[in-house]
């Protein structure tokens, strides 16, 4: 039953009376039930014994690279709702599993090709809230502001109801007691329907539909969001409610989440993992130095949890790609891809310089090595995956497909040229959104264990949508006859560690070695060159990072300084969002021994790989809807795919 | 045993499913008129009540209430409780939207709740698969190798190279060592009975259609891809089809469910909307609304 138990007497005079009433036949059975050969369900299993997925199961490394999102939201969000989703968690899920699906503003959508997993990841704060609100849920509509939210939506404002809400929220101004809290049965029933629709869209083997949900800490705009994802079933997940941040429930510190993950752990025996949202909203808090919970340096023990539970980073994403950023990588000419630097979440404070190496992934992994030499552990020693934190229910990273981040931000003439944030401050315009994020995932099968096992070893990679097949293995003896073998994963797991994994203890006079391959995607641009990051904290305790071109499409040289300074060339034809795979190379294949490693300094290595330049979404606009963009539109956009890193720990 | 059988048979169906209910609400708001009757109304905070409460509050704190928190829930449930009944007889529910909305969803909840009670028959099953075969037809399933030739490395001598291949593959006197033939590649260089749909994913559609095509048992090629060029041996195929019930029963099941429930929710709204006369009392229309009710009525 779904009505809950204190409603029962309520209605419990007038649904009995229907019910006998309903002796006349409202419900019938199409046909009545047959109890002769029914099918034996044992005798079943053994006529059809399940094959596991892989066909290459005698191998006992991941052969394939599953393809998802981790971060989707529905109509159960509230802004989401607020903006115009009408799509709930079901439909991400048929989406996602590559069906036709009619969006929120009545467009047939399609991915060109399915996902292999997602998980939908409604905020943990007002779950709930948006379809109650719009239902006219009488307790919402007691508050003025619910009263406000509810009649703008309802005239045709939803836009403007949104963004209200955000602020109110990150402002906290919203009045107390509006949002449903866990507890309530507007949470609860919201709650449970998130996890009945993952449970019934899971199928194992062929699509992972993981549950989970978005602890949505943005104290004063800023926003420090974590995406949290359950490995087991809603038998587990519904023996617990999402954490919130409103006192005296929740916390918007992440200290408390954690504490609330291993309290989730203790008492179901299940698995959680915490991915954080891209860091560059943040203003300067995601990866503290100093927390600003507190004002004081971290310790010891904040590195050591948020080793453990935050073991992979969401690092591109619709609002943005937070790999570098130009003014910490002034020699990376590929830094400031998609780059929001205007301020935090909601423009209500413009970002200051000081703040971004306390928000981009590259400069986290590089203070990450200073830590751990300081306190012991490095709390920035996380893996990367791409995702969408799409609000509208439908999981788009690619350029000729994107479905924008809210509803109100769906394929039309406008999208690009309407404001998508606007304070006093500063705006961000439509055009700014990025059709950005997936997340490959090297796990032995596609289940809820295996990815999510997956991804607490780190054996990830983040993309800004294509789906390139990427392989990074260090060790000690990889050589370049490796890289000419015909399935290199096979040196690459006897003679080494894949992406995510640790080197330790360099023996004498050796340097690490990398192979490293990339291939493009079957339906995708050809690549113009495979990199390696490189980062380390030299002895006076100083972090530097170096980028080296490992492999280079065409007959284009890579100098001794091992950059190579040529571009590989341009087929954008914008007018048409058009491309050919006339550059590039298909494939890039080849091992790498570190020229400058010195064993008594720590250090990480990371793969990036970049594909040739192609249209972005605003050509493709463009194109379809016959319109002329402002000139300071981007137009085009080299993707990349960038690897989780291999880390290097002297003995001592 | 055969009473046995006719009970689980009654217990399947949804109108026992409904009547039950109703007998358990009309001895449910008997307790409640039985508690509110007399002069003075009563209200009894029942055990299973409290216990509801500690429920909530401890799934949400992952603790349970202590002693002062549990009085404060009961205190509110009480209040909430006087208020509740007291703008029932107030009549403020009347008019109100936000609670006939309410009211109607969870019409709408009971109504979708009791069709999902209900469990289809095998049969059922079977003539519903017979009835949308296209819904679950099994993909072609093929196990086959493939040797990648990368463009890019052989340039313009790229058939000429195949071709040689070729020859040396087919000829099972030379003994071709697979293993050093070709270009490093990312993908396996065998796969095993693996579905259309997983070929497509990782090669490309025109990949997927040309391996439909090949004759097998030989080494065929070159096969183009999203990647490139291929070299490839199809040792079997097996041809999509419909699946029998058995390997499906689980997809039938859901679609099945899926559609009954919402014909039950139509059927179960028109047997509502049938016991009333709805008379629409239109305003004397001006000549545009005329028109306009004129499109919306087709």
């Amino acid at each position: 039953m779904r009505i809950e138990h204190s409603c029962l007497n309520r209605i419990g005079i007038s649904l009995a009376f229907w019910s006998c009433l309903a002796l006349s036949g409202i419900f019938s059975t199409p046909a009545s039930a047959q109890e002769a050969d029914t099918l034996d369900k044992e005798t079943a299993a053994k006529v059809f014994p399940k094959k596991p997925y892989s066909p290459y199961a005698d191998h006992n490394y991941p052969t394939h690279v599953y393809w998802g999102d981790t971060h989707v939201h529905t109509s159960y969000s509230m802004d989401a709702g607020a903006f115009g989703a009408r799509l709930g968690p079901r439909d991400a899920y048929i989406f996602a599993k590559g069906n036709e699906i009619t969006t929120s503003t009545g467009q047939r959508a399609k991915l060109s090709r399915p996902l292999d997993f997602i998980a939908v990841t409604d905020h943990s704060d007002g779950f709930g809230f948006f379809p109650e609100l719009f239902g006219g849920n009488s307790k919402i509509l007691s508050f003025p502001q619910g009263r406000r939210w509810y009649d703008l939506m309802h005239s045709g404002q939803g836009a403007t109801a949104a963004i209200e809400i955000i602020t109110s929220f990150s402002q906290g101004k919203m009045a107390e007691g509006l949002l449903p809290l866990p507890g309530t049965t507007e949470y609860r029933s919201a709650w449970d329907e998130t996890i009945k629709a993952a449970d019934e869209a899971n199928e194992p083997g062929r699509f992972t539909a993981f549950i989970g949900y978005e602890w949505t800490s943005n104290t004063g705009g800023n926003n420090l969001h974590r995406n949290i994802i359950f490995r087991e079933n809603g038998e587990k997940a519904s023996m617990v409610e999402p954490y919130t941040t409103q006192k005296p429930l929740g916390s918007d510190n992440p200290r408390d989440l954690w504490k609330w993950m291993a309290d989730y752990e203790q008492k179901t025996g299940g698995q959680v993992l915490t991915i954080a949202h891209n860091g560059n909203l943040s203003n300067g808090r995601m990866f503290p130095i100093i927390e600003s919970f507190t004002g004081k340096p971290i310790d010891r023990e904040y590195a050591q949890t948020r080793a453990q539970r935050e073991r992979i980073y969401e690092v591109t994403q619709i609002k943005g790609d937070g790999e570098a950023h130009p003014f910490l990588s002034p020699n990376d000419e590929f830094a400031g891809y998609e780059t929001w630097d205007k301020g935090n979440l909601d423009l209500s404070e413009l970002k200051k310089p000081e703040m971004l190496e306390f928000e981009y992934a590259r400069a986290a992994l590089r203070n990450g090595l200073k830590l751990e030499k300081e306190l012991g552990v490095n709390p920035y020693k996380f893996g990367m995956i791409g995702s969408t934190d799409t609000h509208t229910a439908l999981a788009t990273a690619d350029e000729d497909n994107f479905w924008g981040k809210t509803s109100s931000s769906e394929p039309s003439p406008t999208r690009a040229t309407h404001p998508f944030v606007k304070t006093d401050k500063a705006v961000i315009m439509g055009w700014e959104q990025a059709a950005s994020g997936y997340a490959g995932v090297w796990a032995t099968g596609n289940t809820r264990e295996a990815l999510f096992d997956a991804m607490q070893r780190k054996e990830v990679y983040a993309t800004t949508g294509p789906r390139m097949i990427v392989r990074f293995f260090g060790g000690w003896e990889f050589d370049a006859r490796d890289a000419q073998t015909r399935n290199p994963a096979e040196p690459g797991y006897t003679k080494g560690v894949p992406m995510g994994g640790d080197l330790r203890d360099a023996p004498a006079g050796k340097s690490p070695t990398f192979l490293v391959a990339a291939l493009k995607d079957p339906i995708g641009a050809n690549l113009d060159r495979v990199q390696i990051i490189k980062g380390w904290l030299d002895t006076q305790g100083e972090t530097h990072e170096k980028i080296y071109d490992l492999a280079v499409s065409g007959n284009r040289k890579i100098g001794s300084d091992g950059r190579c300074k040529t571009p590989v060339g341009d087929t954008v034809d914008v007018p048409n969002a058009t491309y050919t795979n006339t550059i590039g190379a298909s494939e890039l294949i080849t091992v790498w021994k570190d020229p400058e490693f010195d064993a008594s300094q720590r250090a990480f290595y990371y793969v990036r790989v970049l594909e040739i330049p192609t249209p972005r979404w605003t050509a493709y606009d463009a194109k379809y809807f016959g319109i002329t963009m402002p000139k300071e539109v981007s137009m085009k956009g080299q993707e990349r795919a960038y690897t989780s890193p291999i880390w290097y720990t002297p003995e001592k | 045993m055969h009473g046995r059988t006719m009970l689980t048979k009654l217990l399947r169906e949804p109108l026992a499913h409904f009547l039950l209910l109703g007998a358990l609400l009309l001895f449910a708001s008997n307790l409640v008129n039985r508690r509110t009757s007399g002069d003075t109304k009563k209200i009894v905070v029942t055990q299973g009540e409290i216990e509801h409460l500690e429920d909530t509050f401890t799934r949400a704190h992952q603790r349970p209430p202590n002693e002062e928190e549990l009085t404060g829930l009961v205190r509110d449930f009480v209040r909430e409780e006087v208020y509740y009944r007291e703008a029932l007889a107030l009549g403020l529910d009347r008019g109100d939207a936000p609670i006939r909305q309410r009211l109607r969803q969870k019409m709408e909840f009971i109504s979708e709740d009791v069709a999902a009670q209900t469990e289809p028959s095998e049969d059922q099953l079977r003539s519903y698969l017979n009835s949308h075969p296209d819904k679950f037809r099994l993909d072609q399933h093929f196990t086959f190798s493939q040797i990648y030739l990368d463009p890019a490395r052989h340039g313009r001598r790229l058939n000429a190279d195949a071709q040689q291949m070729l020859a040396k593959l087919n000829n099972a006197a030379a003994k071709a060592d697979l293993s050093t033939m070709g270009d490093p590649f990312l993908l396996e260089p065998s796969s095993q009975d693996v579905s259309a749909r997983d070929v497509a994913r990782d090669f490309g559609e025109k990949f997927t259609a040309a391996l439909g095509e090949l004759p097998v048992g030989k080494w065929q090629g070159p096969v183009e891809s999203g990647l490139g060029m291929h070299l490839v041996y199809v040792s079997k195929r097996t041809d999509g089809r419909i699946p029998q019930l058995i390997e499906v029963l689980d997809a039938v099941r859901r679609e099945w469910a899926n559609e009954y429930r919402l014909e039950a929710n139509e059927k179960f709204y028109q047997g509502l909307l049938n016991r009333y006369t709805v008379t629409v009392e239109l305003p004397q229309p001006s000549p545009e609304r005329k028109a306009q009710i004129g499109v919306d009525q087709p």
